[in-house]
């Protein structure tokens, strides 16, 4: 019996594990950076419920439908729910995190361009899932 | 021995680089945060790239087997049930 080389083999194992290794390492790092919370992000309770957005800021301000943020600053938002599952989502920031009953979830974010911004619910929960909205009001944080 | 010596070192650089890179490249000041988006968007275009370039390979792989080797292929060659005549 002839005996083959089997370099082609392992320069194919060698590009499977490199490729795999190399994706599995960056989304490792991304995962990394996006869930380190800074120390000084402002804490926002965000409750989601059959079919609106509360969000309660540190000093005790509550807002309904809508919440007013700073640029240049970080938020942490823990969100939950009241009823069923939602989940939160500001699609232009790419925040979304499900608002589960009995349990408070944690994402993050540090708004950088002023505007208004789409606030919507992401997890089916119920006749008027569709239209469980709210506005972002991102203002200018230098003034 | 070598040949596997030098395949783990193309796999260590491979995985250290992009973490050395972003190891340093976050700042956490006031005012200088990571911006999510960024970062989810980037991974998801070099994912995309990673994804495509797979696909094509693979599936050029296939498409090139199965031209090469069908049966009007002039260079086909009889397989030993055809050349002998037993099945």
């Amino acid at each position: 019996m002839g005996h083959h080389s089997n370099w082609a083999e392992w320069i194919y194992i060698g590009v499977v594990i490199s490729l795999m290794a190399w994706v599995g390492s960056e989304a490792w790092n991304a995962e990394r950076l996006v869930d380190h919370i800074p120390a000084d992000a402002e804490v926002i309770k965000v409750t989601g419920q059959q079919w609106f957005w509360t969000f309660e800021h540190e000093d005790g301000t509550i807002e309904k439908g809508e919440l007013h943020v700073k640029t240049g600053k970080a938020y942490k938002f823990e969100v939950t729910s009241k009823d069923v599952n939602h989940s939160f989502n500001i699609h232009d920031y790419v925040v979304l995190m499900d608002a589960v009953p009995g349990r408070i979830n944690t994402v993050w974010f540090a708004p950088t361009d002023v505007g208004e911004f789409p606030i919507q619910c992401r997890e089916y929960c119920g006749l008027i899932h569709y239209n469980m909205r709210g506005t972002l009001y991102v203002e200018d944080g230098s003034t | 021995m070598k040949s596997i010596f030098g395949l783990f070192l193309v796999l260590a650089i491979l995985v250290i680089i992009p973490i050395v890179d972003y190891a340093f490249a976050a700042g956490d000041e006031p005012g200088q945060y990571v911006d999510r988006r960024v970062i989810i968007w980037n991974l998801f275009y070099r994912m995309m790239t990673v994804a495509f370039t797979v696909g094509a390979v693979v599936s050029g792989t296939i498409i090139w087997l199965v031209w090469r080797f069908r049966e009007s292929n002039p260079k086909a060659t009889p397989t030993p049930y055809e050349k002998e005549g037993i099945w």
